[in-house]
């Protein structure tokens, strides 16, 4: 009965997107759905991961890190080494040639390098770039990066959102030029961009050796699909060949298919509920008291939520940060499901019968509902407000909220003060002002040798998790789902790599 | 056959005015229907704790998106789970007040507003007439969905907001109907003749002319009520209205709505029962404006 009536639904979701262009391994073009339009293309003033996926495609680092070994090689430099705490000098890669046929050398990495580092240039996302000082050529193939102070991070950085441009085109162009038009030396070049609608990627023939691989599609062409259904019926109906970003019920079904491969992987991002320990929405906020944060631990059975909701490779966490990420102290207070416990911990803290809150959340409603109802069961009564992220992202700004569920993908940087240090070293989204945090974290943040960053990012672990500034829930994973003509084996950072990909 | 003095009666003068009521209405087919699957809510939101196979806020996190019984679930919810495994049946029957109180407490404060309005602007004319008469227009060029929209977004979505808002925002159709209904009964001989013996104006409106223009009222008062609670279908389903964990029938589509393609009915128990809410409430109307219209009467 229901096999017949999803083949029937299937069937006529066929009919109804039939006469759009079957494409596919035929004519050497892989169709993809992004959920999200892109700001802008140029991968620095924009802030999503569709725009990463771009990046990653289009554009190459000086460095690349391998996502399976997690090994540092050299892409656009060969080689690299540390002249002090605050230099970094890079031997490049000769030879290599931009999209436009403009030859890749120092000065495209001074003039990529001083034009993003200059906050005036408004470059998105400010931490991905703010840590460099300048950049200057020593000889043609030979570039130094100065620092403003140290950060032991720095390659990690360089692997993932700094990519180079080509600097007579960039000077021409600029930011809106190179969204239009977008010229890098990555393994895929942009054919044709039409904003909010869809780009067109076709495989560089002439790519350097990179450590990413050679391109083996022919052509990707992306098109802006929000709607997850509308997704899956043209997956159907062959004008898709492969989506993302799948929500779990939806892939189990599909996975069921016969005609699709559903792939999960695991991704950065991290779901937690940040508790107002601060009081900055008001003195007598219960979540000021560490018995009510801690109680809000035990009342979420986060193992059910990634059993039934989250499923595939998310695992509960319990440190405000994503267990793979360097300085990612595991060994922290854990706060098993235990309502008893959790009500017992809100009557010493003088709340017998429980009290009324606001929740926001901003994304996932249906896991925010979860843990809304876990909440309502030890007498915590919540109002739930479902807000756009930027209006929340403001509100909490302004003037914080009592409890809100957030989640932080750390732009798929493997390093804690990716996650750690963004939120607690007193920003305008630190909830829980701990001085003692801080001054770890700068610590951690800064010092360059290895075991000591450890040593400090574990202190600051330890007591935010001990305090319960947070109460993280689990890591988000990614269900991939494509044809069985496409093959592809994801990586765990949430990045699409049509590089990887190739005809069955 | 042996004539009684009372058939005999009759036959001279045919039904009683009661009689001939009665017939009307139970030879209208939609007001029956109306009527009963209306009434039939209603019992059912009033007893909704006692009709409830189990707590509609309790979530079963192991017992996600259960089948109805007939597409081969289980009879411990005969309607199935929803995402956070919640029994669909009684989110359904406790939803049912949600969409009444909405419905008809919008229509309330919007009838109220809209028939003081109108009456006064038809019985008093001149410059309320006119003032009124802008402020409809005013109402009417503002798009309800985009200010409710608005407004719900400025104060946060919760019942009584979305009441609020859906009563202030309705009250046109009233203001109209009733203006043009005053109107026409103002100038009648009774009215002219209470007037004449000295009574107030407040007697005159309630006891002249209201009896005969409420017929319109019912009338107008069924529509609105659908309406608004389409409306709060409408704005729960954008994520604006009530928030959940309450259950209503426009958020339980919206959160089936993920899983249209796999699991239908998500989407279709909830549509269908708002489809069947909204029908038998403008069947009754229909139905009541066809009993008690005056060439009807004949």
């Amino acid at each position: 009965m229901k096999s017949l009536s999803l083949k029937c639904g299937v069937a006529a979701l066929a009919l109804m997107v039939a006469g759009a262009a079957h494409a596919g391994k035929s004519d050497d073009t892989l169709n993809v759905a992004f959920t999200k339009e892109l700001e802008n293309v140029d991968s620095y003033f924009n802030s999503s991961r569709e725009g990463v996926v771009l990046q990653r495609a289009v554009w190459d680092g000086l460095v690349y890190r391998d996502p399976v070994t997690n090994e540092y090689k050299g892409n656009l430099a060969t080689s690299w080494e540390w002249i002090d705490d605050l230099t970094l000098e890079f031997k490049l890669r000769e030879g290599v040639k931009f999209h436009n046929g403009e030859e890749f050398d120092a000065d495209d990495v001074v003039y990529t390098v001083n034009y993003v580092a200059d906050e005036k240039n408004g470059a998105k996302t400010q931490r991905n770039v703010n840590w460099m000082k300048s950049a200057e050529k020593v000889d043609k193939y030979t570039v130094r990066i100065s620092l403003k102070k140290p950060f032991p991070a720095a390659i990690e950085f360089l692997s993932g959102p700094v990519s180079i441009y080509p600097n007579e085109y960039y000077a021409e162009a600029g930011p809106t030029g190179m969204g239009l038009k977008p010229v890098g030396t990555g393994p895929y070049k942009v054919t044709e961009v039409e904003p909010g609608k869809h780009f067109v990627l076709e495989k560089y023939e002439g790519y350097h050796d990179s450590p990413k691989g050679q391109p083996k599609v022919g052509k990707i062409d992306i098109r802006t699909i929000p709607d997850v259904n509308t997704q899956m019926a043209e997956l159907f109906s062959g004008s898709l060949d492969l989506i993302w970003q799948v929500p779990a019920d939806q892939a189990g079904k599909l996975g069921a298919m016969e005609q699709f491969t559903v792939a999960n992987e695991s991704t950065m991002r991290i779901g937690y509920l940040t508790l107002d320990a601060a009081g900055r929405t008001g003195e007598k906020n219960p979540f000021t008291d560490v018995r009510v944060r801690r109680a809000v631990a035990h009342a979420v059975n986060r193992e059910a939520l990634v059993a039934a909701l989250l499923k595939g490779k998310s695992k509960v966490i319990s440190t405000a940060c994503f267990p793979s990420q360097f300085g990612c102290f595991q060994d922290v207070a854990n706060y098993e499901y235990d309502p008893e416990k959790a009500k017992a911990l809100l009557a010493e803290a003088g709340y017998p019968d429980g009290f009324e809150t606001d929740y926001y959340a901003y994304r996932d409603r249906e896991y925010a509902e979860a843990i809304s109802s876990f909440l309502n069961a030890v007498g915590i009564k919540t109002n739930f407000h479902m807000l756009q992220y930027s209006a929340l992202r403001e509100l909490r700004m302004k003037g914080g909220t009592p409890v809100s569920f957030q989640t932080w993908g750390s732009y798929s940087i493997n390093d804690a003060s990716a996650i750690t240090s963004q939120f607690f070293k007193f920003g305008s989204l630190d909830d829980s002002r701990d001085e003692e945090v801080r001054d770890w974290l700068d610590v951690a943040d800064s010092a360059t040798d290895p075991e000591k960053r450890k040593e400090y990012y574990a202190k600051a672990l330890t007591k935010i998790a001990d305090q319960a500034y947070w109460v993280p829930m689990f890591s988000y994973n990614t269900n991939y789902v494509f044809t069985n003509e496409v093959s592809y084996t994801p990586t765990p950072d949430e990045v699409l790599r049509f590089v990887d990909m190739s005809w069955n | 056959m042996t004539r009684t003095a009372d058939t005999l009666l009759e036959e001279i003068q045919g039904p009683t005015p009661g009689q001939m009521l009665r017939k009307r209405v139970f030879g209208h087919q939609g007001l029956l229907f109306g009527v009963a699957v209306l009434g039939l809510l209603l019992l059912v939101a009033i007893f909704a704790p006692l009709l409830a196979p189990h707590d509609p806020y309790a979530q079963d996190l192991l017992a996600r998106m259960q089948p109805p019984v007939f597409l081969g679930g289980s009879w411990e919810h005969p309607l199935g789970t929803d995402h956070l495994g919640r029994d669909y049946l009684s989110r359904l029957i406790y939803g049912a007040r949600i969409s009444l109180l909405i419905g008809g407490f919008a229509a309330l404060i919007s009838g109220l507003i809209g028939t003081a309005m109108g009456v006064a602007a038809g019985y008093f004319g001149g410059r309320v007439d006119m003032a009124v008469t802008f402020l409809i227009n005013v109402r009417l060029a503002m798009p309800v969905v985009l200010v409710a929209l608005a407004i719900v977004a400025v104060f946060g979505g919760s019942l009584q907001v979305v009441i609020l808002v859906l009563g202030f925002l309705l009250w046109d159709r009233f203001a109209v109907v009733m203006r043009s209904s005053t109107l026409q009964v103002r100038s009648r001989e009774y009215v002219t003749a209470a007037q004449a013996i000295g009574c107030s104006t407040s007697r005159v409106i309630l006891s002249e002319i209201m009896p005969n223009i409420v017929n319109n009222l019912i009338v107008v008062v069924t529509l609105e009520m659908a309406h608004a609670i389409l409306l709060e279908a409408a704005l729960s389903f954008l994520g604006l209205g009530v928030q959940p964990p309450t259950p209503s029938w426009g958020l339980m589509v919206s959160e089936g709505k993920q899983m249209m393609l796999f699991e239908p009915w998500l989407v279709a128990i909830p549509g269908i029962t708002l489809f069947v809410l909204v029908l038998a409430i403008n069947l009754l109307g229909d139905g009541l404006r066809d009993v008690t219209a005056p060439e009807n009467r004949s």
